[in-house]
């Protein structure tokens, strides 16, 4: 559009009628920072010729009020919520942002598949009316008496993640830090200190087992009976 | 927009203590409780229709995707505006110290041309009027 006014006025403004004789019509524009100064010659040989006493001098942009000099906080009024976020200690958890609902919800949501990021990848299908439920479909929420099975009951709890203890002390069981491993081509005098590591290694040995084993008495006396297919409990009758 | 927020919160609330006490009946389930439930899950069904109706006013409220991360990592939303609010104030700073530097660069090369090329910048200052 730009570009066909422009032709449109050249057109009115020839090389022939023009006041300015063979050169350029003025054309106002409206941002012209940034520009080069220069004149178009027409005629015989037409050249473009840089106007002004330095060569590529520029126009300057035009001054803002607005520049990242500014205080932007101030400019916006951010300054009391920023105050307000870096004065006081926020907290790491999602629960303490939301303390009244129940259950779990510092658990990262990949692990129970209820994740907001998969809301969006994959939307549930919608567009239906929600309707009451009708008594024929009632009829599936008629439930046995008596308590939940084991593997449903703590659902709202968190899993103890034990096992990262285990496969740390597994590890040092089977290779031990390879520091205290002694040469095996150093004989005589090292022998002796051979001895005296493996017992400190077997002690260690036994010594854990015992925590273990205590561990699990205090298991045992805390938690329900368990059949050995689910979670183990860290919090009873929270329910 | 601030009450329909608010409605929506309390209305979310609602369902959450509804869902909760459906819990507490499913938990432990007795007979005579059959008709007790059946009423919840009416009430929960009821509670999603009125959250379905609250969506109309609160169309306007985008919320940036990256508050989602935050919060599928169990990490708490308001964390994610101050980082926000951090990261602009560092940027803020970052870029008046780029134009401090390029203002005090242009004083000082002004300074040093006007000692070598007096004619020159007179005729510069002249042009660019007043800076």
């Amino acid at each position: 559009m730009m570009m066909g006014d422009q032709f449109r006025k050249v057109e009115q403004y020839s090389p022939k009628s023009s006041p300015r004789g063979a050169r350029s019509p003025v054309v106002s524009r409206q941002d012209s920072s940034g520009t080069l100064k220069t004149t178009i010659l027409l005629g015989k040989n037409p050249s473009i010729v840089p106007s002004g006493p330095f060569y590529l001098l520029k126009e300057p942009p035009g001054e803002s009020d607005l520049t990242g000099a500014t205080n932007l906080m101030a400019y916006y009024g951010l300054e009391h919520s920023y105050s307000k976020f870096s004065g006081k200690k926020l907290k790491e958890q999602l629960s303490s942002f939301l303390p009244s609902l129940p259950g779990v919800i510092d658990s990262p949501g990949q692990q129970d598949n209820s994740s907001l990021r998969s809301v969006i990848d994959k939307p549930p299908i919608g567009g239906k009316d929600i309707l009451p439920l009708t008594s024929v479909q009632l009829d599936g929420f008629r439930l046995h008496p008596g308590p939940l099975p084991e593997q449903y009951r703590y659902a709202n709890q968190a899993p103890i993640k034990k096992h990262k203890n285990k496969h740390k002390k597994h590890k040092h069981k089977e290779g031990g830090p390879p520091s205290q491993e002694t040469p095996v081509s150093e004989v005589g005098p090292d022998t002796h200190e051979k001895k005296h590591k493996k017992q400190k290694r077997h002690d260690d040995d036994k010594e854990r087992k015992k925590r273990k084993k205590e561990k699990k008495r205090k298991k045992q006396k805390h938690s329900p009976e368990h059949t050995g297919g689910g979670m183990t409990p860290s919090q009873h009758g929270s329910n | 927009m601030a009450s329909s927020l608010e409605n929506l919160e309390s209305q979310l609330e609602l369902f959450a203590e509804n869902v909760r006490q459906i819990h507490i009946i499913v938990s432990d389930f007795q007979p005579q409780s059959q008709n007790v439930l059946n009423q919840k899950l009416q009430a929960l069904v009821h509670g999603l229709q009125e959250v379905d109706k609250l969506k109309s006013q609160v169309q306007d409220v985008h919320v940036p995707l990256e508050v989602f991360d935050y919060i599928d990592q169990g990490r708490n939303p308001q964390l994610y505006t101050k980082d926000c609010i951090e990261k602009a104030l560092a940027k803020n700073e970052q870029v008046k110290g780029k134009i401090d530097s390029f203002r005090k660069f242009k004083a000082n090369m002004l300074l040093e041309l006007s000692k070598t090329f007096p004619n020159e910048l007179n005729k510069y200052r002249a042009l660019r009027g007043d800076e």
